[in-house]
């Protein structure tokens, strides 16, 4: 993601102060982000975070208690239907009506919407490959055919503003793949903005260019994956002849704690740029170096760490 | 507004892809069918009755006499008026009356009990519609298109009248051919004799079925609004089925057991039967065809209102 090209954008998406209460119960707290066209931005955080309920109030479903949410400019408050024509999302599962058809139940979408023609129904079918069992009842469907009928339905009238709630939920290995690839596409060649949430944190690291912490109804942080998942330091793991000396050796030469030491290799924290420097003592001690590889932190770990590892599914 | 035919179509696409829906049409046809069945196989065959005449001079005379004696009773006197001036309208204009059950008599006694089933259909319906989206999750895929969550509301509303009138277009026909099957195809020249302020005229049964169809469906609108009101409340189908159905069933006893008050007018099933401004006697003196107009429609803007904002302003956490 470049980031000057994004200061200079519109945002697609954005959050002002938003704040829900159930009674006196305080269910998100004073949120704001903004999310550009362009970029897939994934939504984090444990159960109960309130996720979902950011995400209904950014499509209408609920109303907020204070501040407001803006979508291409729109306010969900006051232009509803300029606001919403630009969405397509998946709230939870897809539930659709299962006694119709897969069709039926595009077309039933379709007509809530002026300009969706029958080509673009099948165009849309295609692409999510149901092709097949299109005109059979949606009761008959398994969860990974529900999966892409509910993304079929997101996607019919070309929206700007994709919005998908655990999309990879019930897909198989190749149905996240191509979906990922789809996503991939959507942003990068028509400029959708997209926001997924997921509790599929490895899928998410491969899916999301940012990422919005969420606990209890606040806002952690937003930053890129690689930020993110660099800020837990980086990591260099050599593999060696000898573990024990090759620590002492570092820890002389170049004061350097070894982060753990097995017999065979060593783990340091270091800077990027020491880890030749590292080598090269090595190598010049006499200790014999089979293999070098930089170990980052997985978003998992980093999630865990930044949410306090409790609550999370 | 093209816009709103097309929330118009879905609602209708919902109505009739549902099996419950088809069944419904079913029973409605299944019960015509047997009560056409019951009613032809009980019927003893009309001996042909050539001094027809003659007798309903004789019936004249004897209600002449009966009404003499019960001059207190107004809505006797009314009934015997009426039929006697029947009667001489038949001997003048040479009409002889029909024996036993024609095709119009039929349409018209198989009307009461089918406007009930319709009544029930619709409260199920309608229930159905707009509470059962929230059970099966799919109001949230529905409440996320460019569309006010009125215009949705109304879709619905006006599809289960739709559904309503539909359902009334089926029992007209099917009792029609059914009446004609059973007892002859002949009685549809037959005229409809009504009586009007003393008078009597000679009218088209059409009218006078459909109107008493109208009168019947004051009912069904009041208890159809009222269902959605608790179905858009409550958002529980099963709730707004069953409330609404007892009410309409318990309506006559609960107004039986109010009698004795005087506000029993206020209540919405002291009005809903406006046949008691026709053929009957108001339930109170002080009753009028406008006051209950009146006290239907302030109902009905009550649950209009109320139901609304319930649809509309409360968060979908479904």
């Amino acid at each position: 993601m470049n980031s000057k090209v994004e200061a200079e954008k519109k945002p697609a998406v954005k959050l002002e102060h938003v704040t829900k209460k159930f009674g006196s119960k305080t269910v998100i707290d004073d949120l704001s982000f903004e999310i550009y066209g362009g970029e897939v931005f994934g939504f984090l955080g444990p159960n109960g975070a309130g996720k979902t309920t950011t995400i209904r109030m950014v499509v209408g479903l609920m109303r907020m208690t204070k501040g407001n949410i803006f979508i291409q400019g729109h306010s969900v408050k006051s232009e509803f239907k300029q606001a919403l024509r630009q969405v397509g999302a998946i709230v939870e599962n897809p539930e659709m009506y299962k006694f119709l058809t897969g069709y039926q139940n595009l077309i039933h979408y379709a007509r809530m919407i002026p300009g969706i023609d029958k080509k673009r129904i099948d165009e849309v079918v295609e692409l999510v490959d149901l092709k097949e069992r299109i005109n059979e009842k949606v009761k008959r469907y398994s969860l990974g055919m529900r999966q892409r009928l509910g993304l079929a339905q997101a996607l019919l009238h070309r929206p700007s503003v994709l919005i998908l709630d655990e999309p990879t939920n019930g897909l198989d290995p190749q149905g996240i793949r191509d979906l990922r690839n789809y996503l991939h596409d959507l942003t990068r060649k028509e400029g959708v903005a997209v926001i997924v949430s997921s509790h599929l944190l490895s899928e998410m690291q491969l899916m999301c260019d940012r990422i919005g912490i969420i606990q209890k109804g606040k806002l952690l942080g937003v930053e890129t994956v690689n930020e993110f998942v660099q800020e837990g330091g980086e990591k260099v793991r050599l593999t060696v002849d000898d573990g024990a000396m090759a620590a002492r050796v570092v820890k002389e030469k170049l004061a350097i704690e070894t982060e753990s030491i097995e017999p065979q290799a060593i783990e340091l924290a270091i800077d990027h740029e020491k880890i030749p420097v590292v080598i090269d003592t090595l190598v010049m001690s006499q200790v014999k170096i089979y293999g070098a590889v930089s170990v980052t932190k997985s978003l998992e770990d980093r999630f865990l760490e930044v949410t306090g590892g409790k609550g999370l599914v | 507004m093209s816009n709103f035919f097309a929330l118009i179509q879905n609602e209708n696409m919902k109505i009739y892809r549902k099996n419950a829906t088809k069944v419904m049409l079913i029973i409605l046809l299944g019960m015509i069918l047997a009560a056409g069945l019951i009613i032809k196989l009980n019927q003893p065959a009309p001996k042909e009755n050539t001094q027809w005449k003659q007798s309903l001079v004789q019936q004249n005379k004897m209600y002449q006499q009966q009404m003499a004696q019960v001059k207190g009773s107004k809505q006797a006197v009314n009934y015997y008026k009426q039929t006697i001036a029947t009667n001489q309208y038949r001997i003048d204009h040479n009409l002889k009356p029909a024996q036993g059950m024609t095709l119009w008599s039929f349409v018209e006694s198989a009307a009461p009990n089918a406007a009930l089933l319709i009544s029930i259909f619709a409260i199920i319906v309608v229930s159905t519609s707009i509470a059962s989206e929230f059970d099966t999750g799919t109001i949230k895929l529905l409440l996320i298109r460019p569309i006010r969550r009125t215009e949705v509301l109304l879709s619905k509303y006006l599809s289960t009248l739709m559904f309503a009138v539909f359902c009334l277009i089926v029992l007209f026909v099917f009792s029609w051919l059914i009446g004609g099957i059973m007892f002859g195809f002949g009685g549809a020249a037959e005229a409809h004799l009504s009586y009007i302020n003393g008078k009597v005229y000679e009218t088209s049964w059409v009218l006078a079925i459909w109107k008493n169809y109208l009168l019947s469906c004051v009912s069904l609108f009041m208890m159809v609004t009222f269902a959605g009101l608790i179905a858009s409340a409550f958002r529980n189908s099963g709730l707004a089925i069953g409330l609404s159905i007892f009410l309409m069933m318990a309506s006559s006893i609960i107004i039986q057991l109010l009698g004795g008050y005087s506000w029993v007018k206020y209540v919405l099933f002291a009005n809903t039967d406006l046949t008691q401004y026709t053929t009957g006697t108001p339930l109170r003196s002080d009753m009028t065809l406008s006051f209950s107009l009146t006290v239907l429609a302030v109902y009905y803007v009550i649950f209009v209102i109320i139901g609304w904002l319930f649809y509309t302003k409360r968060d979908i956490k479904a």
